[in-house]
């Protein structure tokens, strides 16, 4: 390895878009016979992967192969499974279990050596039940929920390296991740900081794209005017108050 | 073949036979019966052409004028006299104008839309302590100088004229103007702005005054009105003096290098190369050479040791568009490298998520910022997609949101120290009408009860910026009990003493 390789380039960062979260399906009367444990309702996969989804595949992201830069997923599951530690050291990076009730899973993401990284620690909420629009956990009963299909919950980030080293660099850029759709072309993934979406999510397997970004992006203008405008108004009130204060304190100043 | 004749004649330049002073009407006549008067020929050009390009003249169409204008010549306009309200207008006041009959009669005043007022700007006490405490200017002088500036609309030398502050100092136009658009500056540079950076920078720079390059320039022109006609006279004469000078070296210039390309050809090279007088000509060339081959020795020498020296790959920006492409392809995001880090290793930031950064509201306040943005649907936890541009617009909404509920608060604040005022108002009021004939026990108690109440009143402010309902039942308990507790000067001076400083704070 040359030298130069090992130098940090300043003044860049570089970013990858991933998503975590997982998919959960409800079990048949049948598949829950076979089960070792027969109380496990849920059949669920929890996995790290590229944000972008192959075309015509079934599941949520990942286009991409990441082992060119994640070295290993470890998912640290409830203490009531066996081994509730699963490192995968080989893309796919995804658990699969069945289970009955819903828990927060951790999810530590280490980087290849090249990096010069720490692992990285996130933690997800493992999601089996369907989504309401309020957000509220109301659990209906198995052959209601086995008739919605499975349950998605994803959440989009990206990992970004600040300054990073030469040859990590050159091995990233040699991986551009596949962009995400322009346009919606499937459902969307289901976040509770958009309640709305969720008619938009229904009728199949979710996939990201761009214009959620920006749908978000002007969510959030509109709001910051909102925002701006009720402020204007308060401020011209405040002004107001201040103005009277003013004008009691010279009363009240001739009074005494 | 008609005019042969005629032609030969006039080619040969033989005069014509037939006498030039005697009339040749019948000729002419015939010619005129010949010839059909073209349409939009005229006379000269017939005659040129002659009957012989009659096709010729087909082509020619009539040119189409413009049209005379109609000066109302057409008919009789009607005036009628109408009574209008002028909108612009606050009064109801009805005047009579005459307009044409033709107009609409339910249009309103056209001239109103003129009146328009400029926006005014105010702020608020806590505005001013952060960002527009001067020196040179009491808050006082500021809202009396923002009072008048309303009054009189931006117009500055009526501003000026009319401008007295009782106990300021004299104050110069240009002082107050700069006062003015400094203070407007400062308040749209600080406060939450709704639209994009660009219209904000066009809303400052509409507000940029620069006090010292005004007060030169007033200088300059005043100097320039200042001169006597002696000064004015010397200066046309030097003006043109200048002028025949500049002309005589262009002349000369101009010679000079005719000169040289008449005597070295092509080699002499650019006319605008100005070689000092009496160098032989021999030697220019070689001169020219040794300049040319100097200069290219001193461009590349000195700079390239130091950029050598830099160990580390620099980055350049990414100004082209194949590079923006490159970099949104592989998702790289380029800053300028701090130029003091390099030395420093260790300040390396790590790897991170970009949700991990998302901006977070003060602990104080938080649970009403929630609350806010809960209403407007926006959660400031966790977004959807937190890509760096969404990040960045989360943080300019949780600084708005901020800024909103300080504003909130403020506005309780100063709620809560006008009903003190109020209170005491009235209780002085009171005092006047029914006068003092309270028995001094009394008032001792009324005292304790009174401070006490006030050493409780900052628990009821955190209580308040719990949320707005609770706010007011503070507010109205307090009312209450204060009312309760009419009674005394002494009372109500401690009061006053501690609003006074827990305004301060």
């Amino acid at each position: 390895m040359a030298s130069g390789d090992r130098v940090r380039v300043r003044g860049l960062s570089i970013f990858r878009p991933i998503i975590y979260g997982n998919t959960a399906t409800v079990l048949t009367q049948k598949e829950r016979e076979t089960l070792p444990s027969p109380d496990h309702t849920h059949r669920w996969t929890v996995a790290v992967r590229s944000a972008a989804s192959a075309p015509d595949s079934e599941q949520v992201g990942g286009a991409d192969d990441l082992s060119y830069f994640v070295k290993r997923v470890t998912f640290k599951l409830h203490d009531t499974y066996t081994n509730p530690t699963r490192n995968i050291d080989k893309p796919p990076f995804e658990v699969s279990e069945t289970g009955w009730g819903e828990f927060e899973i951790q999810i530590r993401i280490a980087f290849i050596s090249e990096s010069g990284e720490k692992p990285m620690l996130l933690y997800h909420h493992l999601k089996l039940h369907p989504w309401t629009a309020s957000g509220d956990p109301e659990i209906p009963p198995l052959d209601v929920a086995i008739k919605q299909g499975p349950v998605h919950s994803w959440q989009y980030d990206e990992i970004v390296f600040n300054d990073p080293y030469q040859n990590f660099l050159n091995l990233l850029t040699s991986h551009p991740p596949t962009p995400l759709p322009k346009i919606k072309k499937r459902p969307v993934p289901f976040h509770l900081a958009h309640p709305a979406s969720l008619e938009a999510s229904k009728g199949g397997v979710p996939e990201f794209n761009v214009s959620m970004e920006k749908e978000e992006a002007e969510r959030m203008e509109e709001a910051r005017k909102k925002v701006i405008a009720e402020q204007d108004k308060w401020r011209a009130k405040l002004i107001e108050k201040e103005k009277e204060l003013e004008k009691m304190k010279k009363v009240l100043e001739q009074l005494s | 073949m008609a005019a042969s004749a005629a032609d030969v004649r006039s080619i040969l330049a033989i005069p014509d036979p037939a006498p030039k002073a005697g009339p040749s009407k019948p000729k002419k006549a015939q010619t005129a019966a010949a010839i059909r008067k073209q349409e939009g020929i005229t006379r000269e050009v017939q005659g040129l052409i002659g009957g012989s390009a009659a096709g010729l003249a087909v082509q020619y169409a009539k040119p189409r004028l413009k049209q005379k204008p109609n000066l109302g010549g057409s008919g009789k306009t009607h005036w009628e006299l109408r009574a209008f309200k002028n909108k612009g207008r606050s009064d109801d006041l009805e005047l009579k104008h005459w307009v044409k009959s033709t107009t609409d009669p339910t249009a309103g005043y056209p001239f109103a839309k003129y009146n328009i007022q400029s926006t005014s700007y105010t702020y608020s006490q806590d505005e001013y302590t952060r960002f527009l405490d001067d020196r040179e200017w009491t808050k006082e002088e500021t809202d009396y100088l923002f009072s008048i500036v309303r009054e009189y609309d931006t117009r500055w030398y009526i501003i000026h004229d009319s401008y007295d502050y009782p106990g300021g100092m004299p104050r110069t136009l240009e002082d107050l103007k700069d006062r003015y658009y400094s203070v407007c500056r400062k308040l749209v540079r600080n406060r939450p702005w709704a639209g994009d950076e660009i219209s904000k920078n066009q809303l400052i720079q509409s507000f940029q005054f620069d006090k010292d390059r005004e007060l030169t320039r007033k200088k300059y022109l005043l100097s320039l009105e200042n001169r006597t006609q002696e000064q004015i006279v010397e200066e046309e004469a030097l003006y043109i003096e200048i002028k025949r000078l500049e002309q005589n070296e262009r002349k000369f210039k101009k010679e000079r290098d005719d000169l040289l390309r008449t005597l070295a050809g092509v080699d002499s090279g650019l006319p605008d190369i100005i070689e000092d007088d009496g160098t032989p000509l021999g030697i220019t060339g070689d001169a020219k050479r040794k300049k040319k081959g100097g200069t290219a020795m001193d461009i590349d020498s000195p700079a390239t040791p130091s950029v050598a020296s830099i160990a580390t790959p620099v980055v350049k920006r990414p100004q082209t568009a194949r590079n923006a492409a490159y970099d949104a392809q592989h998702c790289i995001i380029r800053t300028d490298p701090p130029l003091t880090s390099s030395a420093t290793k260790a300040a390396h930031q790590p790897a991170y998520l970009r949700s991990f950064k998302l901006p977070v509201p003060k602990a104080a306040i938080a649970p009403k910022i929630t609350q806010a943005l809960a209403e407007l649907g926006i959660s400031h936890s966790r977004l959807v997609m937190p890509t760096k541009d969404n990040c960045v617009q989360l943080e300019a909404l949780l600084d708005a949101t901020t800024a909103l509920v300080e504003t909130k608060r403020l506005v309780d604040k100063v709620q809560a120290d006008i009903d003190v005022i109020k209170e005491q108002i009235a209780l002085r009021e009171g005092r006047g009408m029914e006068g003092t004939t309270e028995p001094s026990v009394a008032l001792d108690a009324m005292e304790m009860d009174d401070t006490n109440e006030v050493e409780a009143e900052p628990e009821g402010e955190d209580g308040r910026a719990q949320s707005v309902v609770s706010t007011r039942s503070v507010r109205s308990r307090k009312q209450t009990r204060r009312s309760m507790s009419i009674s005394s000067v002494d009372t109500t001076a401690t009061v006053s003493t501690r609003a006074g400083t827990k305004r301060k704070r």
